[in-house]
C-alpha cells in the first residue's frame, strides 16, 4: 500500500495486521517513509499467511496505489510480483506512464474510485480500501470492523458511522468487480489471537522479563522504540529510565546502576555504539554486567539511518581498546529479540561482562506475530558473596570459572575499590605485567563456559547437503525461506545460522561444514565482515567457499538467495572481480566472489 | 571495615582510611581534601557499606582508593554518568562524585551541565588545580589565560572557565567554593554538600605544587576570604559576583536554592504512570501486544 501523507496507509496496514493477528494468522508488517519528519509519502507492506512466514516477502501480490508519483519514490523497495493485482486510483493526476514505473507484464490492472467513494461516504480513503480488500480476498471483515471501531470509536459523533459505511461501500463495490479477481482469496482456519510485536519492542519486553529495572538511552534511529517503550512501562513496573545527554552517559549510567546491583541496559545504533566503546572496555576490565542492544543501520557515519545493514559486526565484536572479553548475540527475527535479550542479561549477570544484542533495522522495526507462550525464558541472577564476615573480601578472587562473587553497595563487609586500572584480587591498582597476564587470563576464562552452555544455532535443510549456506542475524529470514523452497524442489541445500556470534559456536559450525560439499556465506555487508570474521578462527578452503554479500539499504530477498543456490549448481561459476561486479550490478543484483 | 559483622556505634575519621598510600606528590592540595572528606564522613556518620565514592581519571580521581567505602575509580570524564546510574538505581545510597577540573569541565563537561540541570541527587567535589597533573603539566579549561604550560609554551591563548559560574548557570542548586589550605571551613562545606537534596557542587581550590609551582599555597592564602554573612544564597546575580575573581578568592556557599531533585521528579513520574493502580506484571505488559479490539 502506497500513498501520500494523510492517506492513512500505515493505519490501514496496522488494521490489516492486527485483524490478521486476531484471527491467528501469521503476519509480518513493514513500513517505509519519505524523508519528511511529518507527512509525506509512506508505504506499508503486510504479509498475511496461514503458514509460518520467515521474511517480509520479496514481492507483493496485491498492490494498492493511491498515487503513482508517491509509488515512484518506493519503486526499489516495494516490488510487485509479475502477476500482481494492482488496485490504483482511477483519477490519479499523475498516471503511472508519466512516472516511468514498470510493473510485470502479467499484472492485472484494476482502476478504482478510492477518492470518489471516500468523498461520497465521508469515510477515510484507507477505510474504503479495507472494505474493498476484505471483500475481494476474504480478509477477516468482522475483525476489520472491530479495528475501525477501536480506532475511531472515540472520535466525534458521525465519524465512526461514516467510516463503517465507507467500509461497507468498499465491500459492495468489490462485489461488482470481475469474479475472476477473487481467485486469490485467503483461506485459513481461525486460530487463537497472536501478539503483534516489533523486534525493538521484543527486546524491551525481554529486558523487563529478565528483571532489568534501570535503562538509560539516547534516541537514535532505528533503536529509539526500545527507549520509548521502556520510558512508558519501566516506571509502572518499579524501574527507572533516564534519557541521557549522549551515549557516553547512557552506558556510563548503565555501568553505574549495574555496579550498584540493579540489572541495567541501554539501546543504540552504530554511531552510538562507537561512543560507548570506551566504557564497554571499563565493563570488561571491572567485570561489571551491562547489556547493550545495538540495532544496526547502514553506515559508516550517519549512513542510512532508516535502512538495515549487517556492518556493525566487527565493531560489536572488537570495538574497544585493550583485550576486552565480551559476548555478542544476534537475534534473527522478532521472537529471537526477546530471547537474545534475556540470554544477554543471564550471561552478563552470571559472568560479569558486557553483552551486546546485535539486532538490525529490519527485525527491529518490523512487526511480527508471536504466540505468547513462546515468550518464556529462564532468568539467572548474579553471583553474590555468600558470607562477608571474617575474612577480608576479595572482589576479584580467583575461581575455577573466573567468576568472582560480586558484592554490591549496601552489603556490610563487601566494601571494595573497583577501577578501570589493572588490579589485583582485592581490586587494588596493579601495573605488574604478571598481574596483567593473570587477570587477563581470568577474564577471558569466563568465555569458555559461556560457549559450552550457549551454543545457540539454527540449522535448516537435510543432514547432508551439496550446498551449505552460512549466514547470521536477519539474513536468516530470506535464507531459510529460500532453503526450504529449494528443498521442496529437490535441491540439496542446508543452512547454518549462529545466534551466538561471540564466543562463536565453532564446533557446531565445523560439524556443519563437514556435512556439506560447498559453502556459501551470505551477509549484508560490503566488506564481508562475517566471512572475514569466520576466517579468523576457521579454515574455510578457498576452492569450496563462496561469499554472497552486498551493502544494506535493501533487505536480502528470497529470490537473491534462490539465484545463488541455482548458480552454485553451475560448474561455470566464476569468481568475478568484486569492484567490477559492484559497479555493474543494479541494486539487489548478485555480487559474488571467492573468500 | 571489611572484617566487621556489626555496625560500630561511631565512626571516627580514621575509620574511613584505607591502607593504600596516595600516589600524590608531597605538598599536593589533595591530601587536605582527603582528610577533610574523612572528617566530613565521620561527622555525618556515613555507613561505609552504604556509601559510594566515584571518580573519573586524574590525580584527584585516585581518591576513592583512599576512602574505605565502596569506591569506583572510573574512566576519564565519566564520574557523573556512573554516579547517575548508582544513585538513580539505588537512591538509599550516599553517592559522592569526585575528580579534577579537566575531568569535570573538559572531557566531562557535557555531563556536568546535565547532572546540574537534572538536579541529580549527588554531591560533586572537584579538586581544581588549574592544570592536568597526571599527564604532567598541560593546560586545563581552568588554566588562566597567558599562563605557560607544556601545551601552551607561549602562554595560554584561551580564556578559562570559572566552574562555580558554570554550575550556577546550568542549574546546580547548591554551589560553593572551598580551599584545600583551609581544612576546617572545607570539611564544613563538605558536610553541607553531602546533605544537600539535589546536585551539590563544591569547587575546591587544591593547588598543584608540582606543575603550578610550589609557592601556590603562599600566593593563594592571603587572597582567601569567606563570603559575607549577609550574602543572599538564593540570589543568582549576587552569587555570580563572586565568580571570575582575580584579586581575591571567596570561599563558602555562593548559591543555594530548594528545587525538587531528580529522584523527587522520578518518583512523581512513577505516581503519574501508575495512577494508583497496582504494578503490572511482565505478563500484563506482554498482553498489551494482543490486537486492541
Amino acid at each position: 500500500m502506497v500513498g501520500a501523507g494523510g492517506d492513512g496507509v500505515v493505519t490501514m496496514g496496522d488494521m490489516l495486521a492486527q485483524a490478521g493477528a486476531r484471527e491467528g494468522l501469521n503476519v509480518i508488517k513493514t513500513e517505509a517513509y519519505g524523508p519528511q519528519i511529518r507527512g509525506g509519502e509512506s508505504s506499508c507492506v503486510v504479509r498475511l499467511s496461514a503458514d509460518p512466514v520467515n521474511a517480509q516477502g520479496d514481492r507483493v501480490d496485491i498492490l494498492v496505489v493511491f498515487s503513482w508519483a508517491d509509488f515512484a519514490r518506493f519503486r526499489g523497495e516495494v516490488l510487485p510480483a509479475p502477476d500482481a493485482l494492482v488496485l490504483y486510483e482511477e483519477s490519479d493526476p499523475t498516471p503511472r506512464e508519466a512516472t516511468g514505473v514498470v510493473v510485470g507484464e502479467e499484472a492485472v490492472w484494476v482502476p478504482l474510485p478510492f477518492n470518489r467513494l471516500a468523498k461520497a461516504t465521508s469515510a477515510g480513503k484507507n477505510i474504503v480500501t479495507l472494505g474493498i480488500l476484505s471483500e475481494l480476498f476474504a480478509l477477516p471483515a468482522a475483525a476489520l470492523r472491530s479495528a475501525i471501531q477501536h480506532k475511531l470509536g472515540k472520535k466525534k459523533t458521525g465519524v465512526l458511522e461514516a467510516n463503517l459505511n465507507g467500509f461497507a461501500a468498499g465491500a459492495e463495490l468489490a462485489g461488482t468487480l470481475d469474479p475472476a479477481l477473487a481467485g486469490r482469496r485467503l483461506s485459513y482456519e481461525k486460530g487463537e489471537p497472536k501478539l503483534l510485536m516489533s523486534g525493538n519492542e521484543a527486546c524491551a519486553v525481554g529486558a523487563l522479563h529478565a528483571g532489568c529495572r534501570f535503562f538509560a538511552g539516547y534516541p537514535i534511529t532505528p533503536s529509539t522504540e526500545v527507549l520509548q517503550f521502556l520510558a512508558d512501562w519501566m516506571p509502572k513496573v518499579g524501574g527507572r529510565v533516564i534519557q541521557t545527554e549522549d551515549e557516553l552517559s547512557a552506558i556510563g549510567a548503565v555501568v553505574g546502576a549495574s555496579y550498584a546491583g540493579v540489572k541495567s541496559a541501554t539501546s543504540t545504533s552504530g554511531p552510538g555504539l562507537s561512543l560507548m566503546s570506551e566504557t564497554l572496555g571499563l565493563a570488561s576490565m571491572a567485570e561489571i554486567p551491562a547489556v547493550v542492544i545495538n540495532v544496526q543501520r547502514g553506515g559508516p557515519s550517519t549512513g542510512l539511518p532508516t535502512k538495515s545493514e549487517q556492518s556493525d559486526l566487527w565493531q560489536a565484536l572488537w570495538g574497544t581498546h585493550g583485550d576486552a572479553p565480551r559476548v555478542v548475540i544476534a537475534p534473527t527475527d522478532v521472537e529471537d529479540c526477546f530471547h537474545a535479550t534475556v540470554d544477554a542479561f543471564n550471561i552478563s549477570e552470571e559472568y560479569q561482562l558486557p553483552v551486546l544484542v546485535l539486532s538490525d533495522q529490519s527485525i527491529g522495526q518490523r512487526r511480527e506475530t508471536i504466540i505468547a507462550s513462546a515468550l518464556e525464558h529462564e532468568v539467572i541472577e548474579r553471583r553474590l558473596p555468600a558470607d562477608l564476615a571474617g575474612t577480608p573480601y576479595a572482589r576479584f578472587a580467583e575461581t575455577p570459572d573466573g567468576v568472582s562473587p560480586m558484592a554490591v553497595p549496601g552489603m556490610v563487609g563487601g566494601e571494595y575499590q573497583t577501577n578501570g586500572l589493572e588490579h589485583d584480587e582485592q581490586g587494588r591498582p596493579a601495573s605488574s605485567h604478571l598481574t596483567h597476564e593473570r587477570m587477563s587470563e581470568k577474564r577471558y576464562r569466563k568465555l569458555r563456559p559461556i560457549r559450552d552452555r550457549y551454543h545457540r544455532v539454527r540449522r535448516y535443510g537435510p543432514e547432508r547437503a551439496r550446498l551449505g549456506i552460512v549466514c547470521w542475524g536477519s539474513s536468516k529470514g530470506p535464507v531459510k525461506e529460500a532453503v526450504l523452497r529449494a528443498n521442496e524442489h529437490g535441491e540439496s541445500v542446508a543452512a547454518f545460522v549462529p545466534l551466538m556470534m561471540y564466543p562463536f559456536p565453532k564446533h557446531q559450525l565445523q560439524a556443519f561444514l563437514k556435512s556439506v560439499d560447498e559453502v556459501l556465506i551470505v551477509e549484508l555487508s560490503y566488506s564481508a565482515q562475517f566471512a572475514k570474521y569466520l576466517r579468523t578462527f576457521m579454515d574455510l578452503p578457498q576452492e569450496k567457499t563462496s561469499i554472497y554479500k552486498r551493502s544494506g539499504g535493501k533487505n536480502l530477498t528470497v529470490e537473491e538467495i534462490e539465484g545463488q543456490i541455482l548458480a552454485s549448481t553451475s560448474a561455470e561459476r566464476v569468481a568475478g572481480d568484486l569492484a567490477e561486479a559492484i559497479s555493474a550490478a543494479p541494486l539487489g543484483a548478485a555480487i559474488e566472489g571467492r573468500v | 571495615m571489611s572484617a566487621l559483622t556489626e555496625a560500630p556505634t561511631a565512626f571516627k575519621p580514621a575509620d574511613y582510611k584505607t591502607d593504600l598510600k596516595p600516589v600524590w606528590c608531597p605538598g599536593c592540595g589533595d591530601f587536605g581534601v582527603l582528610a577533610c572528606l574523612h572528617r566530613a564522613m565521620a561527622e555525618l556518620q556515613l555507613e561505609p557499606w552504604n556509601t559510594v565514592v566515584i571518580s573519573g581519571i586524574g590525580c584527584s580521581s585516585r581518591l576513592p582508593g583512599y576512602v574505605d567505602t565502596y569506591g569506583f575509580n572510573g574512566i576519564h570524564g565519566r564520574a557523573l554518568p556512573l554516579a547517575t546510574g548508582v544513585k538513580v538505581a539505588r537512591p538509599e545510597l550516599n553517592v559522592i562524585a569526585v575528580g579534577g577540573d579537566g575531568d569535570g569541565f573538559a572531557i566531562g563537561g557535557n555531563h556536568f551541565m546535565h547532572a546540574a540541570r537534572r538536579n541529580l541527587d549527588v554531591c560533586y567535589l572537584v579538586m581544581d588545580n588549574e592544570i592536568y597533573g597526571l599527564t604532567k603539566g598541560q593546560a586545563a579549561p581552568t588554566t588562566p589565560t597567558q599562563d605557560k604550560t607544556k601545551t601552551t609554551p607561549w602562554g595560554n591563548p584561551e580564556p578559562s572557565v570559572d566552574p562555580c559560574e558554570l554550575a550556577i548557570s546550568v542549574g546546580a542548586t547548591w554551589v560553593a567554593r572551598g580551599f584545600s589550605g583551609d581544612p576546617k571551613a572545607l570539611a564544613a562545606l563538605m558536610v553541607q554538600a553531602i546533605q544537600h537534596r539535589g546536585f551539590a557542587f563544591l569547587n575546591i581550590i587544591s593547588p598543584c605544587v608540582t606543575w603550578r609551582g610550589d609557592d601556590q599555597f603562599k600566593i593563594l592564602k592571603p587572597k582567601v576570604r569567606t563570603v559575607p554573612a549577609d550574602h543572599d544564597h538564593t540570589d543568582r546575580a549576587a552569587a555570580l559576583t563572586y565568580t571570575r575573581e582575580t584579586e581575591v578568592l571567596t570561599t563558602g556557599v555562593l548559591y543555594e536554592i530548594a528545587q525538587p531533585s531528580l529522584l523527587d521528579r522520578l518518583r512523581t513520574v512513577e505516581e503519574i504512570a501508575l495512577k494508583g493502580r497496582p504494578r503490572p506484571t511482565v505478563k500484563d505488559v506482554i498482553s498489551t501486544f494482543y490486537p486492541a479490539f
